[in-house]
């Protein structure tokens, strides 16, 4: 397994219920997968316990054979080669978009860097927006260049929280597209966090759908309708058993 | 305790250093609240205790409140409105800060009393003379304004930046729902400027409360009163330190509202783009209704005692020896510019600790090094010198051991009233950058992190950078503080050291205040020109 | 531009830092080598211009080098008294008796004897141990405005109190040391219960809340607010001689009255020295105590603030001379330390702010 996630728990300070609880999954290499589940469910937190922004309280992380957690071991964020897309992007404003993607290049010449960073660019199709400060782009440009930004240092997983809820709707439609594109021709594996059942769909190899902190489901986007038919029908047949003693 | 295991590091290890040095001097205050109370306690409780803190709220109170209806009306109007004058008064607006609120009560006594001004000009120009009752500024009332003209600017300021580029969509669309401008400004400016109006109003209060020089001077009898009656009066310091202990306990009450009232506030960029809010012109009478007001405010903060202190510096030129002037001006600089520099940088490293843990407990710890500020500066003296004694002790081995005949190191070098000044204005500089950090959240710091730079790498590439407009206004109000600084500099000094404002006390605590004009006429010049500077730069940083 | 700027800031610290180390332990190192024989170290309240001139001079004629730092007589008292044995305190200068008497108190002066000392300084301005000399004095007076108050109607500091003199009297704030230290003087004279009703009687006529400070008073009675005013004679002799026309004026139409001439005698207070107990360099502080109060220092120290010399051998200057002789209190200065926490204990009790 690339990526595998084992029995992980986690509970944030100062609440009684666990934002995850035993929680585990297995990612292949160049897999997409998407987590789906509602506000409060503990999909980001899967996020930024893979990160190291956050410490699990137990269980285990492990990409590629390096442990980044476990009873002995906590690796910090800078050391996990994870990338992440922000919510809010969170591009530094006080750097240009160039600035921005080779930020994270490290240990190359600086004509290497500028290399990689053209590619980047090239590859989220904003050749001409190297000199510019992110406050001058528009939404979906900054988030392409917070895609290019996290593959540029090629990192073993790439983690996206909820790459579409700042765009409008058009824009969502087109750069899911793109971002497939994006993801699949770079090869790299990629867990993103989304309420929308449409993003995941289109998107994910597969899906992981959580709910109160633990697994709901797990599996294909194909199969994850099947059950949802399944759950529709029981649910509309309990609303017409129902029905006749709220008429009365 | 898991997520500050998480980001273990130097940083954590440096902050937490930090804030224990800063509090432990406190702590020699602290526990003055534990020790029996003696037949001074007693008498103070039942003869003037009461008065003294009706007067202290009175004081405070009333403080805050006009400096919040005057900073915050005036943030608006510049945060909202174009007028005559308006890019002066931007930045004009803080120069009240550059007068010492003590030489603010010396001046307007100066130009209100018998022989000011005011009644020299209606008496011999007009023949007219008044109830002199009618130009007495030495009462309660009297003492609000002086603490109001020259204070305002801590709200006016923070209120004014948080408006300006925080606020434009939410006050635009109150615009669009047809709200007029005064219902716009109660019912919505004025709560979403809450954080920023509790920073500024929690600095005056705190400065209100620790200030001795106004109240001493004008016959008030305050609560600081009671801490120095029974010291100097009395010669019973430890009943001092425990009225001093007792103020603390009521700051930190302060505080702890301040935290509540904060509540879960959430005012990071949402997104990196900072739109800035749209001026409405006004025209007419109104603009000059908008620029009057403003134009009143400075000269009565600003223009008026400066004249006057112009004046008296004219009239006694030459009486009074200034070869060393120069030397001063130089002591005041560098001791300023070093204690900002350093405040600056811990509250830099004490605010990213302060950012990173999450318990409920170690959130509070940053916030016990502002204690500092609540504290009469006299009182905080013998703190620091007590803790410098005690540190000397421990180090006398060495001292000796490298050939020094004496075993008062520390305790007699310019380190004792650099620390002092840094315990004593840690708030104020911690408030500029705890707001900075606000601002920026925490994202930028984790995309730099998953980025792979290290903790040091991002704050020096990511956090610094970011926070060069906070950076920038604390090491100014800091600057400025130590500049008019009083209590602490004259009594912690080392030999022969003399700054423009133990200068200027020297007269003034004379009755000389004519003389002690020129020394207070160059601190004011020289905070006036650091917030001409620190403007000019922000202007630079804005474009 | 941006991080280059950041990381000089934080280079500027760290080399600011290094070198005021280094700063601070090369002054230590210098004022060490200096003990052995060439400083003087005086903490001081007194901080009038004048001092540091004489201070010079004395620099010139011994060779001594006086280091100083100025600060308020009880912060430097506490000071001196946090500092302990290894203080570098040599002399501590105050401008009241009741602070030389607490600092005596504290046990942080020692008893010096000097046959120069005992001849300048006459025997009831030091103290009774020889632990502090007297240097100047100023008396405390009732000043008067000339239209509306004749001087016959004047006699002593104890019939202001009386009711005749309701809504007339001016005086500043209990907090001011001269206040305390006047009281303390008739705590001592009159007894603690006649004095406490003199306090409240004085409060009952007060022709307004205390504020401001002596020179205030002076300017009330021009004002119209009062008619008698009681302060020192140093401000009055200020005032006539202030750079503002207005001042000048103000003063003019004052009168000074010394009280209880036939009965007591004017209060006097003084501002003296003594020296520090672990002082390092105690022959040099002799020295300058003896300096200050030779009839050369004398004439300056004193007259420069319009204050009476304690030396007998100097006149004071014409314009003292011009307010005619007077009687001082005849008391131990000590007693005006000794009362000194009573006498604020009653002012809180009969509300005199």
């Amino acid at each position: 397994m690339f990526v595998a996630i084992e029995d992980v728990s986690f509970s944030y300070p100062n609440t009684q219920a666990p934002a995850l609880d035993r929680f585990t999954l297995d990612i292949k290499k160049g897999e997409v997968i998407s987590i789906l589940g509602r506000s409060g469910s503990g999909k980001s937190t899967i996020l930024r316990l893979l990160a190291g922004l956050e410490r699990p309280k137990n269980g285990r992380l492990v990409i590629q054979d390096e442990t980044l957690f476990d009873d002995k071991t906590f690796l910090q964020p800078e050391k996990r080669g994870i990338g992440m897309v922000f919510q809010d992007y969170a591009l530094f404003p006080h750097m240009t978009v160039g600035a921005n993607i080779m930020f994270g290049l490290s240990g190359m010449k600086k004509a290497d860097k500028k290399r990689r960073m053209r590619e980047m660019l090239e590859l989220v199709e904003l050749e001409e927006y190297e000199k510019r400060y992110p406050h001058q782009l528009s939404g979906g440009q900054q988030q392409r260049v917070a895609i290019a930004r996290a593959i540029a240092p090629n990192p073993h997983l790439i983690l996206l929280d909820e790459p579409f809820s700042n765009l409008d709707a058009e824009l969502q439609g087109k750069i899911r597209k793109d971002l497939r594109e994006i993801l699949k021709k770079a090869n790299i594996t990629s867990i993103f966090v989304t309420h929308d059942e449409k993003d995941a769909h289109i998107l994910a190899d597969r899906i992981v759908k959580l709910k109160d902190g633990k697994m709901d489901f797990v599996g294909r986007p194909c199969d994850m309708l099947d059950t949802f038919r399944q759950e529709a029908i029981a649910e509309s047949e309990e609303v017409l058993k129902s029905k006749p003693v709220v008429q009365v | 305790m898991q997520r500050r295991l998480a980001n273990f590091n130097i940083w954590t290890v440096g902050a937490v250093v930090i804030i224990m040095m800063l509090f432990l001097p406190n702590l020699t205050i602290v526990t003055g609240l534990f020790t029996p109370s003696n037949d001074n306690w007693e008498h103070m409780k039942e003869f003037v205790l009461q008065q003294f803190v009706i007067n202290s709220l009175i004081l405070t109170l009333a403080t805050a409140t006009a400096t919040i209806l005057i900073g915050l009306s005036l943030a608006w109007l510049i945060a909202q409105y174009d007028f005559p004058f308006r890019r002066f008064l931007k930045w004009a607006l803080i120069l009240p800060l550059s007068i010492p609120p003590f030489i603010g009560a010396y001046t307007y006594h100066g130009i209100l009393n018998f022989t000011g001004a005011v009644q020299t000009t209606l008496r011999d120009g007009f023949g007219m003379e008044l109830d002199p009752a009618y130009f007495d500024i030495m009462n309660l009332p009297g003492a609000i304004f002086i603490y109001t003209m020259f204070l305002y600017p801590y709200v006016y300021t923070i209120t004014q930046v948080y408006l300006s580029e925080q606020s434009a969509s939410l006050i635009e669309s109150t615009r669009l729902l047809g709200k007029g401008p005064w219902r716009t400004f109660f019912q919505v400016v004025l709560p979403i400027s809450r954080i920023s109006i509790i920073a500024g109003a929690s600095l005056v209060v705190l400065e209100v409360l620790n200030d001795y020089g106004v109240v001493k001077y004008y016959g008030i009898q305050t609560f600081t009163t009671a801490i120095f009656q029974s010291w100097f009066g009395l010669g019973d310091l430890d009943t001092s330190i425990k009225l001093a202990a007792s103020l603390m306990g009521f700051v930190i009450i302060i505080l702890l509202i301040e935290k509540l009232l904060r509540g879960r506030r959430q005012y990071s960029y949402f997104s990196t783009k900072v739109r800035p809010l749209q001026l409405i012109s006004l025209s007419g009478w109104k603009g000059f209704a908008a620029a009057g007001y403003g134009m009143l405010i400075l000269s009565l903060g600003f223009f008026i005692p400066v004249i006057q202190l112009i004046d008296w510096t004219v009239l006694t030129f030459g009486t009074i020896p200034m070869e060393e002037f120069m030397r001063y001006v130089q002591n005041s600089v560098f001791v300023a510019a070093l204690s900002a520099t350093l405040i600056v940088v811990f509250a830099l490293i004490v605010g990213n600790f302060a950012r990173m843990v999450q318990g409920k407990y170690t959130k509070l710890l940053p916030k016990l090094t502002v204690l500092g500020y609540s504290i009469p500066g006299a009182v905080i003296a013998v703190a620091v010198v007590t803790a410098f004694v005690a540190l000397d002790g421990y180090l006398a081995p060495l001292y000796l051991a490298i050939g020094l005949e004496t075993t008062l190191v520390l305790s007699v070098s310019i380190v004792l009233l650099l620390s002092a000044y840094i315990i004593r204005f840690f708030a104020i500089g911690y408030n500029s950058i705890e707001t900075g950090y606000d601002k920026i959240g925490t994202n930028f710091r984790d995309a730099s992190r998953l980025l792979g730079a290290g903790p040091t790498k991002t704050f020096f590439k990511v956090d610094v950078p970011m926070m060069k407009g906070a950076i920038i206004s604390g090491f100014i109000l800091v600057f400025i503080d130590v500049l008019k600084e009083i209590p602490l500099t004259l009594i912690l000094r080392p030999f022969n050291f003399d700054t423009l404002s133990t200068k200027a006390f020297q007269y003034a605590s004379d009755e000389k205040i004519m003389e002690a004009s020129q020394a207070s006429l160059l601190i004011v010049g020289i905070s006036a020109l650091a917030i001409v500077i620190f403007y000019k730069i922000l202007e630079k940083e804005m474009d | 531009m941006k991080k280059l700027l950041s990381f000089l800031l934080v280079l500027g610290t760290l080399v600011v830092l290094a070198a005021c180390g280094s700063s601070t332990t090369e002054e230590s190192e210098t004022s060490g080598d200096e003990a052995s024989g060439n400083e003087v170290n005086l903490y001081t309240a007194r901080h009038y211009d004048v001092d540091d001139e004489l201070y010079k001079k004395f620099e010139e004629e011994t060779g001594i080098k006086v280091n100083v730092i100025k600060g308020e007589a009880d912060e430097l008292l506490e000071r001196i008294k946090r500092e302990g044995d290894a203080t570098q305190a040599d002399l501590f200068l105050t401008a009241d008796a009741g602070r030389l008497h607490r600092a005596k108190e504290d046990g942080i002066l020692q008893s010096v004897s000097s046959d120069v000392l005992d001849e300048q300084v006459p025997a009831n301005f030091q103290d009774e141990d020889q632990v502090w000399y007297g240097l100047t004095k100023r008396a405390r007076v009732i000043m008067y405005d000339k239209e509306k108050v004749d001087p016959s109607e004047l006699s002593t500091y104890e019939a202001l109190a009386e009711d005749e003199w309701a809504g007339r009297v001016l005086i500043r704030s209990s907090e001011n040391i001269y206040n305390q230290s006047l009281f303390a003087s008739l705590i001592e004279l009159n007894g603690e219960e006649e004095a406490k009703e003199w306090a409240a009687g004085m409060v009952d006529n007060f022709a307004r809340d205390p504020e401001g400070g002596d020179r205030d008073q002076a300017k009330a009675i021009a004002a119209g607010v009062g008619d008698v005013a009681i302060m020192n004679t140093y401000y009055y002799g200020q005032m006539l001689n202030s750079e503002d026309p207005e001042e000048v004026k103000v003063a003019e139409s004052l009168g000074v009255f010394f009280p209880n001439q036939d009965t007591t005698g004017t209060h006097v207070n003084v501002s003296g020295a003594g020296v520090v107990k672990s002082s390092k360099n105690k022959e040099n502080a002799i020295q300058l105590l003896e300096f200050l109060s030779a009839p050369e220092a004398q004439e300056t120290f004193a007259s420069a603030n319009y204050e009476y010399p304690v030396n007998e051998s100097v006149e004071p200057t014409e314009l003292l001379q011009s307010w005619g002789d007077f009687k001082e209190q005849d008391i131990s200065m000590s007693a005006l330390g000794e009362n000194n926490a009573q006498a604020i204990l009653l002012f809180n009790e009969v509300g005199w702010k």
